[in-house]
């Protein structure tokens, strides 16, 4: 399993089909926002979201959306806030602001998010 | 957006059939059935409730119940009262209110403000202030998408929901107060025939209060947010303040100029009539365009822009506009049936509380035309309205001041509400509903403020 530093620095890129975000990576997830929805509720009962931890990849299913691409804009990114799992999630230095923007044929590009971009925790 | 063209299509038939909107605009029309302000009461509850309660089914489908309850109230004019000219004039005001909107909002969307400076209580206080000067500069609209960014990077690691709605309060309303750019009603009388600068005149002595008011109480909740969500990270800031992407400042130029090419303001503008926009609308709507295609990639990245929050701006207020028509005219109706028995406390008041329930531009003149009507003055006459303006300001000043202030009072007070709200969803900022907004923030502050403001200029007057 790939480290996020890993993923940012060799510019690896997860995946997208429909609802669904597919990431390299296994993390805690805190916070996740998607055009004007924020969410924060990531147990099994979550409306908004489903997490799946995968061998080596998570899966994030959109539970409102059926098609992600035809929701964002260009510009617009999916943002999330998580801790790398095995990291102490009480450390806010720990807390890494990621943007997902999903480009053509299924690619989604994964950045570390910098200060130009609007993104409270 | 089909039904949307289905209906301009509509409206310029009958208009062309009909003649010319000028000709039928003095006809007297029949007055509608009290009932017709049913959609516009649904809409509003829907509004209100629908991300509160069916959140899912109300994102999904909120531009076809928007459209279609408006279509119940288009419908009803055209076949039961057959008055196509209310038809015609509130689709010019909303394609003159959308095209304003969408070009300020995309010419700013390409400008990118970067403070990199520790956010205080008193740097902020001075940040709102400015904003609220700038507004009567580049309107509520342009002060507001071009500010609203670096005020939340500014409070990034201490923002709460009050700061932007204080920022609401200040840039996208009360702010634009002081001159016809500020806000939409302004114009709209200086459009009718109020001089330019009567405004700031007339309302000045009465805006540094308030503002004074609302920021000296912003200043103390902002003084007690001692968060820091970070604490445990060294925060370094270089007091810098940068710009990028400023070659959109001449597209917003060009858009406040061009606020004023209307045959009202300059007889030798061409008037596009029977068409429901004019050369005002069709340069702004070409500033869309062309601040889109030109600006700088990384601007818009930074800023993350989208055209869903002018989307829903503009799906929202097709459904407000036309459902408002009924409400705006029994307002009229019972405004100048009682004229006399209206004083300038009574102004303030109607006109405040419509305007953050209702748009507050028609608002505006309804409320203006009542007040002209108490010395027998028309609206529709530009020397009447300069004639009143000298008769006696005090009407004209509550109507103003009410008209403007007030439309802080609920996310659909003002255009700008909403496309603040929603930029800051999308920041990941939880922003209050449309109730806990109007329970929580307007009543608490805004509506003591505005009871000083009356009490100290208008009660008893008039």
């Amino acid at each position: 399993m790939k480290t996020l530093d890993e993923i940012i620095k060799n510019k690896i890129g997860g995946m997208y089909y429909g609802n669904r975000l597919i990431v390299p990576f296994h993390a805690h997830f805190l916070k996740v926002v998607i055009e004007k929805e924020i969410i924060t509720d990531f147990s099994p009962s979550s409306k908004g979201i489903s997490v799946i931890e995968e061998d080596d990849f998570t899966s994030l299913y959109f539970l409102d959306y059926d098609d992600l691409k035809s929701s964002l804009s260009e510009y617009e990114s999916i943002k999330l806030v998580v801790v790398e799992k095995g990291n102490d999630i009480f450390n806010f230095k720990n807390h890494r602001k990621i943007a997902v923007y999903l480009e053509e044929k299924h690619i989604a590009r994964i950045e570390e998010t910098d200060a130009d971009i609007l993104f409270i925790e | 957006m089909i039904l949307l063209l289905v209906l301009l299509f509509d409206f310029y038939l009958l208009a062309a059939d009909s003649g010319s909107i000028i000709s039928e605009s003095q006809t007297e029309h029949q007055l509608p059935d009290t009932l017709m302000v049913i959609p516009f009461v649904v809409l509003l509850l829907m509004i209100a409730t629908g991300p509160l309660f069916y959140k899912h089914f109300w994102e999904h489908h909120y531009p076809k119940i928007a459209i279609s309850l408006g279509v119940v109230t288009v419908i009803y004019y055209l076949i039961f009262l057959k008055n196509t000219y209310t038809l015609l004039h509130t689709l010019a005001e909303y394609l003159s209110f959308i095209a304003l909107l969408s070009s300020l909002f995309v010419a700013s969307g390409g400008i990118l403000i970067k403070v990199d400076k520790k956010s205080t209580p008193l740097l902020n206080v001075l940040f709102l202030a400015f904003g609220a000067i700038i507004s009567n500069v580049i309107g509520t609209t342009g002060a507001s998408m071009l500010l609203i960014r670096p005020f939340i990077k500014i409070n990034r690691d201490r923002i709460k929901p009050y700061h932007i709605i204080f920022f609401i309060f200040i840039v996208s309303n009360i702010g634009g107060a002081l001159t016809p750019i500020g806000d939409p009603p302004l114009f709209l009388g200086f459009l009718r025939g109020v001089p330019f600068f009567w405004v700031i005149e007339n309302v000045w002595f009465i805006w540094i209060p308030a503002m004074v008011l609302i920021l000296g109480v912003f200043f103390i909740i902002d003084s007690f947010n001692k968060e820091n969500k970070e604490t445990d990270i060294e925060q370094t800031y270089s007091g810098k303040i940068e710009f990028k992407g400023l070659k959109n400042l001449v597209y917003l130029a060009i858009i406040i100029i061009s606020v004023f090419i209307d045959p009202a303001v300059l007889s030798f503008v061409p008037s596009l009539s029977p068409l429901p926009i004019g050369i005002r609308e069709i340069i702004m709507f070409s500033v869309v365009y062309i601040s889109f295609k030109t600006a700088d990639k990384d601007v818009l990245k930074a800023n993350e822009f989208d055209f869903e929050p002018i989307k829903e701006v503009a799906y929202l207020f097709v459904g407000i506009f036309a459902t408002m028509i009924p409400a705006l005219q029994l307002i009229a109706h019972e405004a100048s049936v009682l004229r006399d028995e209206l004083n300038a406390g009574i102004f303030y008041w109607a006109t405040g509380i419509l305007s953050g329930l209702l748009d507050n531009a028609p608002t505006y003149l309804n409320f203006l035309s009542a007040a002209m009507g108490k010395y027998g003055l028309d609206i529709n006459i530009k020397s009447e309205v300069q004639e009143f303006v000298i008769h006696d300001e005090i009407y004209l000043q509550a109507i103003s001041v009410a008209a403007v202030f007030f439309g802080a009072i609920t996310y659909i007070g003002n255009g700008p509400n909403f496309m603040v709200k929603s930029i800051c969803e999308r920041a990941g900022i939880n922003m209050p509903s449309f109730f806990t907004y109007i329970f929580r923030y307007s009543i608490i502050i805004l509506i003591p403020i505005f009871t000083i403001i009356w009490y100290i200029f208008f009660l008893g007057k008039g």
